[in-house]
């Protein structure tokens, strides 16, 4: 009969779709990985798995394919992150003057955000085709020579080119609103001081946007590192598994070799290391914020 | 019928209490006025009587049932918040309405008691307009409209003028004594700004802490501030405060530098000697209670006030007629009327003077 | 003079982000003759024979199928994750219920790997018959879209003042009504932005499409792949980019309409999410 807890019934009511339906899609499904993956498990026998232990776990850890993909992706994830997020910088800060009284430049840019990556994937298969992409074609034609963009050496450097050109406006769009942010009343204080240009982007602007890169380069990492769609349409994961992402190799693994009990166990472990990595930086985000206070 | 009564109301945060064991009765039509500090606990107090806010301990009662627990509406009050806070994707009338919609009034009802609450706060040509459409003093009217349909035991304001100018808040604030006139409904209103206390309360409340400090008329606080806080919170400018002790004589000594004649209770030991500005008055420096110098003016047009410096007695402000003479580092005395001072014990609490 | 060099690094960067959508778009327009001929961006004879195929229906190809299953699947995906995400966003919002559990879980979802629920949900689908249905792969899209809707809904809310919330509560209204008959039509351009950002999301996406769909309920980007499958002499690039076309407009003219509302929903979910 108490107000405060009649509120809080009330607010508990709004929230129940949404938990059980989390419960349903994630809860229901993060259970069957768990026990799948301590199970020995096929096709056949999928309502009956019989419980074996570790040794899904094991054959995952002992899976230089893995390791291989691990390594891509994390490699990926690091350096897409960093070239878009320089290039963006570079673009906000470089621009800002001419998109500041045009904001429809700002939407020609955004332009490869709106269109899926694994159309843009596609898209790259003609751009890069021997015969009927102008890529090679115009190299041919300027230099008398072209390159195969997708065999074993270039391959993994093709992939960064793409996802970069894709997703730069996301850092671009993101550094351009914190640039904005800045207080003009700051620049002109700064201006009062005697700053000069590059004292004002050093001392002032960077450092007030510094909070926005690094969520910036967190995001990126994080895409980059689970990417699938723009990397799969594009070298499927060869050649010779080179371009295999994580996601790839999980999804390989199930829908191409059937072999559920690892590709299950390669997801809990993906599933604990995501989840473990995002709460550490949840921490220390708000222990920052705590000690700010 | 609107009375309500506050009966050891406690409100606690975790191990933080905003509002300690606190009695009050309020009267049907009275019009009640909540002042003190910002902090002091006086939204929270309003909130409590709304139902907004959890009351922790103690009973609120309403014409007599307790509703310490009941919901907002079940309480047949209304409130008017700082911010209005009108729907701002409603109409005038749909604002006004809507309590009335929810309560599941027949739309000719709800169309009757707003075309009447509108035309009492001429309100009527606005009806259809949105929220951003209006003026901050037509939004406070529409905030007070809204409360009005409803019919309620009680109104609930919430430093309901705190966001208007100046100029408007004079108008509002004697646009909402005209309502409370011809309403007659029990009023309980929240402020910081003690002009407003004292222009539109039957009775002020003066809070500090979560603790009523005294509850009185107007007339009553100003004249006989139960403790030290009320004194120097009621009244502008501020009432002087000199340090002050009962001589052997049983006269008021102000630390060496005059005497006051004054016969005192045998019991009292005043420390604190209590003058508004109004009631001293500059004299030459040798006919004065006590003696300073002149640090600075500030001519207010109808007055202009004084500000005395004495080395042990602190910085005097005395309210002097407006063309008065003395310059800055004039050396000049100050009269204080002792029929009308005020003293206080080391605690802070009134000492009576026998007069 | 440096204003000269900031235009034409807008170029640089312009021609060099949209590359592939020009390529695709100019070949769209090449006859197959003329693709063998001149494989670059200029298009000497344009035709509209490639979206004229495209358009054909055959028993292996159906694009108007696809295109349906998208719509249908985003527009599941879209509402569901709002109408889940909306209540429980004034939940966190103004009752504080969940707002370091449940928000943070949620958001984190944005980050995590999907692929690590794909695999029991395949199952889970298997058993509940939802594989290659458009309500299936519409549910999934919805929990795909939850993070940022919610985290769109919540930082509306929160920017809204309590006391919008009392007076309606003084006036009567149930947590429910207030949710409905203020908050919502109140948080309507935040409502209408997560159902965009949603949208274009749901369209775009591709694994869980790859994977829960065979025939019946593939959706675009998915099917736009089956256009590169040779049907004897080769990919067919006029065809290839024209299906492209057809599958990238609809979030581009959706993204440039809306474009300023999802620029500043894009920093919302990233920034304080």
């Amino acid at each position: 009969m108490n107000t405060q807890r009649a509120h809080s019934s009330e607010f508990r009511l709004l929230v129940t779709p949404l938990v059980l339906f989390l419960l349903v899609f994630l809860g229901f499904p993060a259970i069957v990985n768990l026990i799948y993956s301590i199970s020995d498990v096929s096709f056949e026998t999928l309502r009956q798995p019989r419980i074996t232990g570790l040794s899904n776990f094991a054959a995952v850890w002992n899976d230089s394919a893995f390791w291989q993909a691990s390594w891509f992706s994390l490699r990926f994830g690091v350096l897409t992150a960093l070239l878009e997020c320089g290039l963006g910088l570079f673009l906000a800060i470089f621009l800002s003057p001419l998109i500041e009284r045009r904001s429809w430049l700002m939407a020609i840019l955004m332009l490869p955000l709106m269109v899926a990556p694994a159309l843009v994937g596609l898209m790259y298969r003609l751009v890069l085709h021997e015969f009927a992409g102008p890529v090679p074609y115009y190299l041919w034609a300027w230099f008398g020579a072209s390159f195969s963009f997708l065999g074993p050496t270039s391959a993994f450097w093709t992939l960064i080119v793409v996802e970069t050109l894709q997703w730069t406006p996301f850092a671009l769009l993101l550094f351009y609103m914190a640039y904005r942010a800045i207080p003009t009343e700051i620049v002109e204080a700064s201006a009062m001081d005697g700053a000069r240009r590059w004292h004002l982007l050093w001392f002032i602007e960077l450092p007030l946007m510094a909070p926005t890169i690094v969520v910036a380069l967190l995001i990126r990492f994080i895409d980059g590192f689970r990417v699938f769609d723009n990397v799969y349409v594009l070298t499927g994961s060869g050649p010779g598994g080179s371009t295999a992402s994580l996601s790839i190799y999980i999804y390989e693994a199930f829908f191409k070799q059937g072999a559920i009990g690892k590709a299950v166990a390669a997801s809990v472990i993906l599933f604990a290391v995501s989840f473990a990595v995002l709460y550490g930086l949840n921490l220390i985000a708000s222990r920052r914020k705590g000690a700010v206070k | 019928m609107g009375t309500i009564s506050l009966r050891q109301a406690g409100k606690q945060y975790g191990a933080v209490e905003i509002i300690k064991d606190l009695d009050m009765e309020i009267a049907d039509g009275e019009f009640v006025v909540i002042v003190g500090p910002s902090g002091c606990g006086k939204s929270t107090l309003l909130r409590m009587i709304a139902g907004l806010e959890q009351t922790t301990s103690g009973q609120i009662l309403i014409d007599g049932r307790d509703m310490t627990a009941a919901s907002p509406v079940e309480r047949k009050l209304a409130m008017v918040f700082q911010s209005y806070a009108l729907y701002p994707h409603m109409t005038v009338r749909q604002n006004m309405g809507f309590g009335l919609k929810l309560a599941r009034l027949s739309a000719g009802k709800i169309k009757a008691k707003v075309d009447a609450a509108a035309d009492r706060l001429k309100l009527t040509p606005l009806l259809d307009r949105y929220p951003k459409e209006l003026s901050g003093g037509q939004r406070q009217r529409v905030a007070i409209g809204r409360a009005i349909v409803r019919e309620p035991v009680g109104f609930l304001f919430d430093e309901p003028l705190s966001n208007l100018d100046a100029a408007l808040r004079v108008d509002m604030r004697l646009e909402i004594a005209k309502l409370h006139r011809t309403l007659g409904a029990t009023m309980i209103y929240v402020t910081h700004d003690q002009v407003e206390a004292m222009t539109l309360a039957d009775r002020i409340v003066v809070l500090k802490d979560g603790r009523v400090m005294q509850h009185g008329s107007p007339h009553e606080l100003y004249q006989n501030p139960a403790n030290l806080f009320v004194a120097q919170f009621i009244g502008s400018p501020k009432m002087n405060v000199l340090p002050c002790q009962r001589n052997g004589d049983g006269m008021l000594d102000l630390s060496g530098e005059g005497i006051v004649d004054l016969a005192l209770s045998s019991s009292a030991a005043p420390v604190h000697l209590g003058a508004r500005p109004e009631h001293l008055s500059l004299v030459a420096p040798e006919s004065g209670h006590c003696r300073g110098t002149v640090e600075a003016r500030e001519y207010l047009g109808g007055t202009t006030s004084v500000f005395v410096r004495n080395p042990k007695l602190g910085l005097i402000n005395v309210s002097a007629p407006a063309e008065t003479q003395f310059g800055i580092g004039e050396t000049i005395g100050v009269r204080i009327d002792n029929s009308r001072l005020s003293l206080f014990d080391n605690t802070g609490t009134a000492v009576r003077t026998l007069r | 003079m440096i204003n000269a060099l900031r235009w034409l690094i807008f170029a640089i960067a312009a021609l060099g982000m949209n590359f592939p959508i020009l390529v695709t778009l100019a070949t769209s327009f090449k006859s197959a003759r003329e693709l063998s001929t001149n494989p670059g961006l200029w298009v000497q004879a344009p035709t509209l024979d490639n979206y004229f195929a495209v358009f054909q229906v055959s028993d292996r190809l159906n694009i108007f199928l696809y295109l349906f299953n998208s719509i249908t699947v985003a527009f599941i995906g879209t509402t569901l994750a709002v109408v889940l995400a909306l209540p429980a966003a004034y939940a966190i919002a103004r009752g504080k219920l969940g707002e370091r559990t449940l928000l943070p879980f949620i958001v984190n979802l944005r980050a995590v790997p999907l692929i690590i629920f794909a695999i029991p949900l395949y199952m889970m689908f298997q058993w509940l018959a939802l594989l290659d249905t458009r309500l299936g792969l519409g549910l999934i899209l919805s929990i795909v879209n939850l993070p940022l809707a919610l985290v769109i809904l919540v930082n509306a809310i929160r920017d809204l003042p309590a006391e919008l919330d009392e007076a309606a509560l003084m006036d009567g209204a149930s947590r429910a009504q207030i949710l409905l008959s203020v908050i919502a039509p109140v948080c309507r351009p935040a409502i209408v932005t997560s159902l965009i950002f949603g949208f274009i999301t749901a369209w775009n996406e591709f694994l869980f499409g790859l994977m829960l769909t065979t025939s019946k309920a593939v959706p675009i980007t998915v099917g736009a792949s089956f256009f590169f499958a040779a049907s004897g002499g080769g990919v067919q690039w006029g065809v290839a980019s024209a299906v492209m076309v057809v599958g990238a407009l609809p979030p581009i003219l959706l993204g440039l309409i809306m474009y300023r509302q999802i620029s500043g929903s894009m920093t919302a979910g990233a920034v304080k999410g």
